[in-house]
């Protein structure tokens, strides 16, 4: 599988994230989304004319949004990342992957207005982002209070992949995650999976490994 | 804190390779200005009725909002034959600009902010450097600093303890050199430059200029907008927001020298926007 | 009400906050080997549990570059900077400097804990030396935490009803009951820990959260100076 990518996308990195969780190898075909802007290019805008990224190709199959390409590697590799084929987990999933969109367009929006310039009105996206944080709060405090870990049943599930980035990342655009207990306990829940892997913004959780004891001279 | 004696510096405030004749507002020092490509293709940087000076090098657009007493510092390697110059990209970050440069003077965080990059527990240790401001140049030097790193660059492969030198040629501005993995012998040069935009808001404007003949142009940018952004997180949660030159306010030791002489150079120049002289 | 009566009533429910204890945050929401963001009146501070369930509250701020402490890591006994690993033990003093590994810190580096201590399954801290234990919230159990940009008035316009000296809330909404043991923070903000009787069932505690959602759905439209936030 192809991945048109960019290290400092969060929707990319859901995609990433989720085949290292599962084990599958990705290509990556690095963008030059920032300064270069190549995701408007003709290249880039042939495959997905809503110039945005990921990008995902697979043989015949051309996928151009996050959540459809969550739910194609979950398929083809590690179906238990779909929840259990009830009407209700599954449909569960799709609440969270719609509302993940909400996700991309207030946390995501104003971390571009924040970090990279982009325009925007960012009062309005950071009020907007922080009412859907309040609203995941409130679900992952009650997912807590059935003492399930995660937001549709026990273990992960690619619900939990397609909100946790722009969630992890939502002070790069100026919104505080201070207020939200249920949101840093899932997060952590979520960085201590086995195979995770970083992106930038998101720290290695040190404490996984013990502290070194006394270090080799040199290297 | 007053703009003097910063205001007479040069700032970037822009890509020469992204000029364009509709131009770009920004800011700088709290002076909106606008950078914009002139109609015999020179830049200008102006606001409403002024014009300000400007120089077009490394990359970048420079300007000055007072009167430059000198021209923008030189990096004689950037005339180099055979090396590849990497325009970064702007990323904006809420933090002084003293305290985004003093980040960039700094080894010891490798291990714990860009993890099995540029460090990895158990090689904490940082060996002693030497540190001196260079009173001809006017500059804080830092030589002699050796570090392992897991992945020093994009072309390297595996672990190698490199070696740096640090330059502070200008109150926002650091010049870093190390080891050059596919040109032994040869120094690979990486830059910070950043534009005050407030004494708490800065444009960081990071530039390379590299020998390395085979790694896409791509891949260059995005692992050095990575090892930007694992610290920008760093930068916006340092308290208080301005650089500390009061003594008492925090305590360096021995690994942090370059810090402590950047600082006293700050202070002796009175370099003093963005920067916090007396605890609050 | 006015700015100032406002800041008067706030002051009134906290008498000299600085030495009394505040309910911080939830037990439960600071596990063993994690550290979460908390808050005195003007002072930030960072929660941890060691690995082995030892409770403290740091100043939220590196005494080496002034990094937020909440940002760490907990390994064993000890909280951890991320920035450049300085690690602090339970009592606050500096146990390792990565960069000096053979170096034993000198005792002079603290991260000032406060004064900590757990019961009723809510943390409590205080900036100095506390004349008397904390309320005992006998019979009720703690739900969860949430933050409220409202005054006090606020909320209590909300709950038609009055905090009492313990600084607990009760009000009832669609037949459910809850308190709210309220802690101030920066601006026109409270901290509310949602509690509910000790027998409540879990669905009892789910309904108790949504009501405590909307007690400040209700409060913050009533409260002017968050309108902006
Ligand atoms: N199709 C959406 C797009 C995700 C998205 O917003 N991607 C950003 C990068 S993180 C993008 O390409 N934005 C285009 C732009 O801002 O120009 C998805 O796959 O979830
Ligand atoms: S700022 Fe905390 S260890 Fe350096
Ligand atoms: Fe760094």
């Amino acid at each position: 599988m192809k991945l048109y990518d960019y290290v400092l996308s969060p929707s990319c990195y859901k995609i990433r994230l989720l085949a290292a969780l599962v084990g599958v190898e990705l290509t990556l075909r690095p963008v030059d989304f920032h300064p270069g802007g190549e995701h408007r290019g003709p290249e880039l805008l042939a495959l997905n004319p809503a110039g945005a990224i990921p990008i995902l190709e697979d043989d015949d199959v051309l996928l151009t949004e996050s959540s459809a390409m969550l739910v194609y590697i979950a398929s083809r590799a590690a179906p238990e990342w779909l929840g259990d084929g009830s009407a209700r987990e599954g449909a569960r999933i799709q609440q969270w992957l719609s509302f993940s969109h909400r996700l991309t367009a207030t946390l995501g929006s104003a971390r571009l207005h924040e970090m990279l310039l982009r325009p925007g009105d960012i009062r309005g996206l950071q009020s907007a982002g922080k009412q859907a944080l309040r609203e995941l709060e409130a679900a992952l405090t009650e997912q807590r209070l059935s003492d399930v870990e995660f937001l549709v049943c026990d273990h992960p599930t690619i619900a939990d992949i397609a909100c946790f980035p722009y969630v992890a990342l939502a002070p790069d655009g100026g919104i505080s995650l201070e207020p939200y207990p249920s949101i840093r306990l899932w997060q952590r829940a979520i960085r201590a999976l086995q195979h995770f892997i970083e992106m930038p913004g998101i720290h290695r959780l040190h404490e996984l490994r013990p502290a070194p004891v006394r270090p080799e001279q040199g290297a | 804190m007053t703009r003097q004696p910063m205001i007479d510096e040069w700032y970037p405030v822009g890509l020469v390779s992204k000029l364009s004749t509709t131009g770009q507002d920004t800011m700088l020092m709290g002076q909106p200005v606008h950078v914009a490509l002139g109609n015999g293709g020179e830049p200008l940087v102006t606001a409403q009725s002024r014009r300000f000076p400007v120089i077009s090098r490394f990359g970048h657009v420079w300007t000055s909002l007072g009167e430059p007493k000198k021209d923008l510092f030189a990096i004689p390697e950037a005339y180099q034959p055979g090396r590849r110059f990497v325009d970064v990209g702007v990323v904006r970050v809420r933090c002084s600009p003293l305290r985004a440069v003093e980040n960039f003077l700094d080894i010891a965080h490798f291990p714990f902010v860009h993890t099995d990059i540029l460090g990895a527990e158990p090689h904490t240790e940082v060996q002693r450097y030497e540190v001196e401001i260079r009173e001809r140049e006017d500059e804080v030097w830092a030589t002699k600093i050796h570090f392992y790193q897991p992945q020093a660059a994009k072309s390297a492969e595996g672990g190698i303890t490199t070696e740096y030198m640090y330059r502070v040629p200008a109150p926002t501005c650091s010049i870093l050199y190390k080891t050059c993995p596919p040109r032994p012998g040869e120094w690979d040069v990486i830059t910070l430059f950043v534009q005050p935009l407030g004494e708490e808001l800065c444009d960081v404007w990071p530039w390379m200029a590299l020998f390395d003949d085979t790694t896409p142009m791509v891949d260059l940018i995005h692992f050095q907008q990575l090892i930007f952004l694992q610290d920008r997180s760093i930068l916006e949660n340092q308290m208080p927001r301005l650089l500390p030159l009061d003594p008492a306010m925090e305590i360096p030791t021995r690994a942090d020298m370059t810090s402590v002489a950047y600082r006293r150079w700050l202070k002796r120049h009175n370099y003093t926007y963005g920067a916090q002289l007396v605890a609050q | 009400m006015d700015l100032a009566t406002l800041a008067w009533k706030i002051e009134g429910m906290f008498p000299n906050a600085l030495c009394q204890w505040v309910p911080v945050a939830l037990s439960v929401d600071v596990p063993a080997a994690t550290v979460s963001p908390g808050w005195l009146p003007g002072l930030e501070l960072a929660l941890w549990r060691s690995a082995a369930g030892h409770i403290a509250a740091s100043s939220n701020r590196c005494p080496h570059r002034g990094m937020r402490l909440s940002h760490g890591f907990v390994r064993g006994e000890n909280l951890s900077c991320i920035y450049h690993g300085w690690s602090f033990g339970p009592d606050g003093g500096c146990v390792r400097i990565p960069a000096h590994p053979d170096m034993t810190p000198p005792a002079t580096i603290n991260s000032q804990n406060k004064a900590v201590l757990e019961a009723g399954g809510i943390v409590w801290v205080c900036d100095s030396n506390p004349k008397s234990p904390p309320p005992d919230f006998h019979g009720l159990v703690p739900v969860r935490s949430l933050t409220i940009e409202a005054s006090l008035a606020a909320l209590e316009a909300a709950a038609r009803a009055v905090a009492d000296g313990k600084g607990l809330l009760a009000a009832t909404i669609d037949g459910v009951r809850i308190h709210m043991a309220l802690a101030p923070l920066a601006g026109p903000q409270l901290l509310a820990h949602v509690l509910v009787a000790a027998d409540s069932t879990c669905e009892d505690r789910i309904a108790a959260s949504r009501a405590a959602e909307a007690f400040r759905r209700m409060a913050e439209a009533m409260s002017p100076e968050s309108a902006a936030a």
